[in-house]
């Protein structure tokens, strides 16, 4: 039971760092990415190949991956520096499709289909250290520093960009450099928890990595409330809690509870979207601000 | 000859993107919604097709109960997921994100209730004969073609010379006047949904007895709508088809020289580029807006 409740503390803590990293470009600077996964990858491959080649230490791994998947993020700020909107996302779409492709052929680097196995247990500094306190750290960290850019003028600048991007550009905020500094920290966050969740599995492989999941952080982010500090962190809780309460459901076969809970995600996006756009934590803040 | 051959291959599969792009294209003119779950409606239709064969309907039948499942998707999404949703803020994103989760929905049901992975249709019209050294061509290739042009032709003069083609044109232009005129928004709106939807359901048809379908396939279809909606120039339902079957006839070239998994990274990188380099289209006029 302890191992159990320790394995979601981990998984929530690796998700409640990849909703928060999305919620900062989505909730903040407007840019509907759904190739969130990609960089989840990218960070988990890289953190698995530092700890099988080199030393499985958490923190060497963590910046190796948030270098790699921050550095190439740049794929996905290039298109939103040019377009926004429909064509952006079009453009994500395309680049996690297209990943999930590299990630499953480029053998020598991801191990393609069968994945890379047998990742060594982590340590930090030559000392064995477990997953958890390390992935709740980063989480705290990642949060705060949400918090404060989101509150400072960085912040201020994203979500002014969000709003009327022209107005922005004509008040002298450089947009170019304000959406790539944010896709990088968002993208290189998502490649922490990579590394973190190589480590935490000791295993990695493409199936992690698919559209389904990115579409599992933004359902995270949406149900629990966009451009909130603590939505996406109950989003993640939430739909995390989601396949254990599944599994207390005796009719349902253990095979298809999966699709059941694409279901019941699909079903809460689509009818927040029409009954509370706000999300679930979004519409009471909003509330308190106006009162 | 493995070039001539890949071309006509090529033209296959354009026809069928021809045919969903310029679905997702009159849609996204007409009503400026852009309609994620036209992939499912798609989806929707090849499965229909695919039931009523396994039970041994006869194929008109077949192709009526895929248009009809199409076409109901489509205006079912208008009617009760995009219209309350425009009612009180309609964002892209909110737009986005209700019309994701219908697909999600959709599809895992498919895989519920359908079973998971590759579904084809078995006919003999799939079977190419050679027709000249090495190259064969199966009797579905002049379907596709033949179904593309004469849909395209239709599309076109319902478009120009009926009353609610000239309307639905207006609707892309101007929604306000159209009330003026005392003409009704909603109900144009729901049309341009059928009509789109319905244009799905034969690219559908095909692709079931071609390649084969499985639950996930909106995914791909939308891309390919998508990026041909962008590469055609967005409100040009000409560009749309145009893009489509040049997308189509792309990604089968490429395959001389890279392996199939690759063929959709073509469209992709396509796209890329004409996102980067000319997000206005082949025929798009600069967006001043």
């Amino acid at each position: 039971m302890i191992a159990y409740l320790s394995n979601l503390a981990t998984q929530v803590a690796i998700f409640g760092i990849l909703a928060a990293t999305l919620n900062f470009i989505l909730g903040y600077a407007g840019i509907f990415s759904i190739a969130h996964a990609v960089f989840f990858g990218l960070g988990a491959y890289a953190g698995a190949q530092i700890a099988l080649l080199l030393v499985p230490d958490v923190v060497l791994a963590c910046i190796v991956a948030a270098a790699i998947a921050g550095g190439l993020s740049l794929c996905l700020a290039l298109p939103a520096l040019r377009v926004r909107g429909e064509y952006f996302v079009a453009a994500s779409l395309g680049l996690q499709m297209v990943a999930v492709t590299l990630f499953a052929e480029l053998k020598p680097l991801t191990g393609g289909i069968g994945g890379l196995v047998g990742i060594p247990l982590p340590t930090l500094f030559g000392v064995p250290v477990g997953v958890l306190p390390v992935a709740l750290a980063a989480l705290a960290l990642i949060l705060l520093a949400t918090a404060l850019l989101a509150r400072g003028s960085f912040g201020r600048t994203l979500t002014a960009i969000r709003d009327a991007e022209s107005a922005a550009e004509a008040l002298g905020k450089n947009v170019a450099a304000a959406k790539t500094l944010a896709v990088g920290f968002a993208c290189a966050g998502a490649g922490v928890a990579g590394a973190l969740y190589a480590l935490h599995t000791s295993f990695v492989n493409v199936e992690s990595f698919t559209m389904d999941y990115s579409v599992l952080m933004m359902a995270m982010v949406i149900i629990g409330g966009t451009g909130t500090l603590w939505g996406p962190l109950i989003g993640t809780v939430l739909l995390l809690s989601l396949p254990a309460a599944l599994a207390f459901l005796p009719f349902l076969p253990a095979t298809e509870v999966g699709a059941v809970q694409q279901i019941i995600i699909g079903l809460a996006m689509t009818l927040l979207m029409i009954f509370r756009p706000a999300g679930l934590v979004g519409d009471l803040s909003r509330g308190q601000t106006t009162a | 000859m493995l070039f001539l051959q890949l071309l006509i291959n090529g033209l296959q599969t354009g026809a069928i993107y021809a045919l969903t792009a310029a679905g997702f294209a009159l849609i996204f003119g007409a009503t400026r919604i852009f309609h994620f779950a036209h992939g499912t409606a798609f989806t929707l239709a090849g499965y229909a097709f695919l039931f009523a064969w396994r039970a041994d309907w006869p194929g008109w039948a077949g192709v009526l109960v895929a248009v009809a499942a199409a076409t109901l998707f489509g205006m079912a999404m208008e009617r009760f997921v995009y219209r309350p949703i425009q009612r009180h803020e309609g964002s892209f994103f909110t737009v986005f994100v209700a019309a994701f989760g219908v697909g999600i929905v959709v599809q895992n049901l498919i895989g519920l209730f359908a079973g998971r992975g590759l579904a084809t249709v078995d006919t003999p019209l799939s079977f190419g004969t050679e027709v000249l050294p090495e190259i064969f061509v199966a009797p579905i290739l002049w379907i596709a073609i033949g179904t593309a042009a004469v849909l395209f032709a239709a599309l076109t003069v319902f478009l120009t010379r009926s009353h609610a083609g000239v309307a639905l044109r207006a609707l892309a232009q101007n929604p306000d006047l159209i009330r003026t005129y005392g003409l009704s928004a909603n109900g144009l709106s729901v049309l341009a949904f059928a009509i789109g939807s319905a244009l799905a359901a034969p690219a559908a048809i095909i692709t079931a007895m071609t390649s084969g379908l499985n639950e996930a396939i909106g995914h791909q279809v939308m891309l390919i709508s998508i990026a041909a909606t962008i590469v055609g120039g967005i409100g040009s339902l000409r560009g749309a088809a145009l893009a489509g079957l040049m997308l189509g006839v792309a990604e089968s070239l490429a395959l001389q020289f890279v392996d199939t998994q690759w063929a959709e990274a073509v469209s992709f990188l396509v796209l890329f580029a004409f996102i980067l380099f000319r997000p206005s289209g082949i025929f798009g006029v600069a967006a001043a807006r």
